[in-house]
C-alpha cells in the first residue's frame, strides 16, 4: 500500500525530476571554460523561462495583463545596482531591495487597477505608457543612470564557491537561476493546488460571481501582481549580467515583453513547463536568427501573429493532449476485446 | 516674448493637428470593431516612403501623397481581408486580446521588412515659404501642416455628418445590434473605416515627415502617440480625439521648448495614465 502511494507520487513527478535533473547536467554538458557565448546563452533561456513563469502567475491566472515586463526588470536591476554602488556593498545583498521596489511598484498599479475596475485593456495599455516613461527617464537621467552609455556591471559573482567547488563562474549563475526557477515553480504549483488557485479560477471566469461569493479580488490581484514583478525585478540584475553592461535597450519594449509574451504562449498559457520549454525555442531562435539582422524581428512578428491566430493554446499543452489521444487509442481494441 | 509666444502656439498647433489625425487612426478602429491596431505606424511611414519615391516622376508632393495614400488604403485593404478577418471572427475580450497580439505581431513583421528594403531616414519638402507677420516667423511646413489638417478635418466631418455611410458608421458605434437591425452590414463598415483609418493616417504620415525624420523605426513610435491621443480623447468619440490631439501637441511643445524633449514624450504618456486612472471607461 506505502509502496504503491511512493511508487505513483514518484511516477506523478518524474517529468519534474527529470527536468531539474537534466537542468543541472547542462553547465558539465555544455560549459566551456574557454568560450562564454553558449553559457550565455542557456542562462538567458533560464532569465526569460522566469520572466515567463511571473507572467503566468499575473496574466494566466487573474487575467491581468501587463506591458512593461522590460520597465520592471529596469526598475530592479537599476535599484539593485545604483543601491549597492551608493552603499558600497555588494549587489548581492541588494537584490532583495530591488525586487521590493519592483514588486511594491507592480502591487500598487495592481492596486489602482483593481480599484478603478481597468478592464484587460486600460491595464495593458496603462502600463505600457509606464514602459515608455521608465525608458525615458531612465534615459533623460543620464548622471544618475549613465543614460544610453550605461553602468558596466560585472558583480554577482562568488569567487570562494568558485574556489571552493571549482565551478566556473557561468556555471555558478546557471545553478543560482536554475534555484530561483525552481522556488516559483513550487511556488507555482502550490499557488494553483491552494485555495489561491481555485479563487484565481474563479477570478478568471467571472470576476463579479467571484466577488458575490466573498473572494476578495482586489487583495488577490494585488498578491498576484507583487509575486510577478518581484520575481522579475529580482531576476533582472542577472538578466543585465549576461551582457556584462547595464543600458536602457537592453528592457526595451521588444527586448523583453515581446520575447516573453511568445515564450508564454508558445509553451502554453497556465502550464508549468511552458514557460521553459518557450523559452529554450524561443532564444534558440533568436540565436540563429541573430546573424541575420531584421529578418529576426520579420520572424518573431511572424511567429507572434500566427501563435495567436492559430495555436492559442500553446504547443506544449496542444502536445500532451495529442499523446493523450493516441494513449487512448491505441488502449481501444484492447478494450473491445473484452480485457 | 509674445511672439515666440504664439510662434510656439502654431508650432504646437501643427504638431496637435497631427496628432489628432493619428489618434483618429486608433479611435475609429477600436471605437467601432475594438481592435486596437498597433500596426497603425507602419502605415504612415510607408506612405512616407512612398511620396519619396514617387516624387520624381510626378509634378508635385501633393500627387506623390495622394498616390501613396492610395497605396496605403489597397494596403490596408488587402490586410483587412486576410489577416483582420480573422480577428473578427472573435467576439468580446478575446477579440481585444487578439487584436493586441496579432496587429502587435504584423508591425513588428512589417517594419523589420521596411528596415531591410528601406533602411534610412527619410525628409519630404512642402516646397511652401516660411512667412512673416510683423514680428512673427511661421515655418512653411507648419502652414502647409495646418491647411492640409484643415481640408482633412472638414472632409472627415462631411463623411460622418452628411453621407449615409458615416452616419452607418456612427450608428455601429454606438450601438452594433441596433445598426444591423437598420440594415446596416457591421463587417463591411468595419472594413471601410479600417481602409479610411489607414487613409488618414498615411496622410498623417506625409504631414508629420514635412518637418521631422522618418524612419522603420518611427513607426512604432506613432502608433504608441496615436494610442495615447486616442486614450485622451476617449475611444468612441471622434471629436473628443480632435480635440484631445491638437491640445496635447500644444502642451508638448511647450513642455519641450521649457524643459527638453524627453519630458514632452513623458507629458504625454503621463496624461494618458492620469486620464485612464481617472475615467477607465474611456476605452472599453
Amino acid at each position: 500500500m506505502n509502496g504503491n502511494s511512493l511508487q505513483s507520487t514518484v511516477r506523478d513527478q518524474l517529468p519534474v525530476i527529470l527536468v531539474f535533473a537534466a537542468l543541472l547536467v547542462i553547465p558539465p554538458l555544455f560549459f566551456d571554460p574557454s568560450t562564454t557565448y553558449l553559457s550565455r546563452r542557456f542562462i538567458t533561456v533560464m532569465v526569460f523561462a522566469i520572466f515567463a513563469m511571473a507572467l503566468n502567475i499575473i496574466f494566466g491566472e487573474t487575467d491581468q495583463l501587463i506591458l512593461f515586463m522590460g520597465g520592471i526588470a529596469a526598475v530592479g536591476t537599476y535599484t539593485t545596482v545604483l543601491t549597492a554602488e551608493y552603499l558600497a556593498v555588494s549587489p548581492w545583498l541588494t537584490l532583495l531591495v530591488g525586487a521590493f521596489i519592483a514588486g511594491v511598484f507592480g502591487g500598487l498599479v495592481c492596486y489602482v487597477a483593481a480599484r478603478r475596475q481597468f478592464t484587460v485593456i486600460v491595464l495593458a495599455i496603462v502600463t505600457f505608457a509606464f514602459q515608455m516613461i521608465i525608458m525615458e527617464v531612465i534615459i533623460g537621467l543620464r548622471d544618475i543612470t549613465g543614460g544610453s552609455t550605461g553602468i558596466p556591471f560585472r558583480a554577482l559573482d562568488v569567487e570562494f564557491v568558485e574556489s571552493l567547488t571549482g565551478v566556473g563562474p557561468f556555471a555558478i549563475q546557471f545553478y543560482v537561476l536554475v534555484a530561483v526557477f525552481a522556488v516559483v515553480f513550487f511556488l507555482y504549483t502550490w499557488l494553483t493546488n491552494s485555495k489561491y488557485g481555485l479563487a484565481f479560477a474563479a477570478i478568471r471566469q467571472d470576476e463579479f460571481a467571484a466577488r458575490a461569493t466573498g473572494i476578495d479580488v482586489i487583495r488577490l490581484k494585488v498578491f498576484a501582481g507583487f509575486i510577478s514583478t518581484f520575481i522579475i525585478g529580482f531576476v533582472a540584475p542577472f538578466y543585465a549580467k549576461t551582457t556584462g553592461i547595464i543600458i536602457p535597450g537592453l528592457f526595451s519594449f521588444q527586448g523583453v515583453d515581446v520575447l516573453v509574451l511568445i515564450i508564454l504562449v508558445l509553451g502554453g498559457l497556465r502550464s508549468r513547463f511552458g514557460p521553459l520549454v518557450g523559452a529554450a525555442i524561443v532564444i534558440y531562435l533568436d540565436n540563429l536568427l541573430s546573424q541575420f539582422g531584421q529578418w529576426r524581428t520579420v520572424t518573431f512578428g511572424l511567429l507572434l501573429t500566427i501563435l495567436f491566430i492559430y495555436f492559442q493554446d500553446g504547443i506544449l499543452p496542444s502536445a500532451t493532449e495529442l499523446w493523450e489521444e493516441r494513449g487512448i487509442r491505441e488502449k481501444l481494441p484492447g478494450l473491445r476485446s473484452g480485457e | 516674448m509674445l511672439a515666440q509666444g504664439l510662434e510656439l502656439l502654431i508650432d504646437g498647433l501643427a504638431r496637435g493637428v497631427i496628432l489628432s489625425l493619428f489618434g483618429l487612426g486608433i479611435t475609429l478602429v477600436f471605437g467601432l470593431g475594438e481592435i486596437l491596431n498597433l500596426l497603425l505606424g507602419v502605415f504612415a511611414v510607408v506612405a512616407v516612403i512612398a511620396s519619396s519615391m514617387i516624387l520624381g516622376s510626378v509634378p508635385g508632393l501633393v500627387f506623390a501623397a495622394l498616390i501613396a495614400v492610395a497605396l496605403v488604403a489597397l494596403f490596408a485593404f488587402v490586410l483587412d481581408r486576410t489577416v483582420i478577418s480573422l480577428v473578427y471572427r472573435e467576439e468580446g475580450e478575446d477579440r481585444i486580446l487578439l487584436g493586441i497580439f496579432v496587429t502587435l505581431g504584423l508591425s513588428l513583421l512589417f517594419e523589420g521588412l521596411l528596415f531591410i528594403y528601406y533602411p534610412g531616414g527619410r525628409f519630404l519638402e512642402s516646397g511652401v515659404g516660411s512667412v512673416s507677420l510683423g514680428p512673427l516667423g511661421i515655418t512653411g511646413s507648419s502652414i502647409a501642416v495646418i491647411a492640409t489638417a484643415a481640408v482633412l478635418f472638414a472632409g472627415i466631418y462631411y463623411f460622418f455628418n452628411n453621407t449615409y455611410l458615416g452616419i452607418g458608421t456612427r450608428t455601429v458605434i454606438q450601438d452594433e445590434t441596433g445598426a444591423v437591425l437598420c440594415g446596416i452590414n457591421p463587417r463591411k463598415v468595419q472594413s471601410i473605416v479600417f481602409v479610411l483609418s489607414a487613409a488618414i493616417v498615411g496622410a498623417a504620415g506625409v504631414l508629420y515627415a514635412l518637418d521631422a525624420e522618418v524612419t522603420p523605426a518611427s513607426s512604432f513610435e506613432l502608433t504608441t502617440f496615436a494610442i495615447m491621443v486616442s486614450i485622451v480623447g476617449g475611444v468612441d468619440s471622434i471629436s473628443g480625439t480632435v480635440a484631445a490631439g491638437i491640445i496635447l501637441g500644444i502642451i508638448m511643445t511647450i513642455a519641450g521648448a521649457l524643459f527638453g524633449s524627453y519630458l514632452a514624450t513623458v507629458t504625454l504618456f503621463a496624461t494618458a495614465i492620469a486620464v485612464l486612472i481617472y475615467k477607465p471607461e474611456q476605452i472599453s
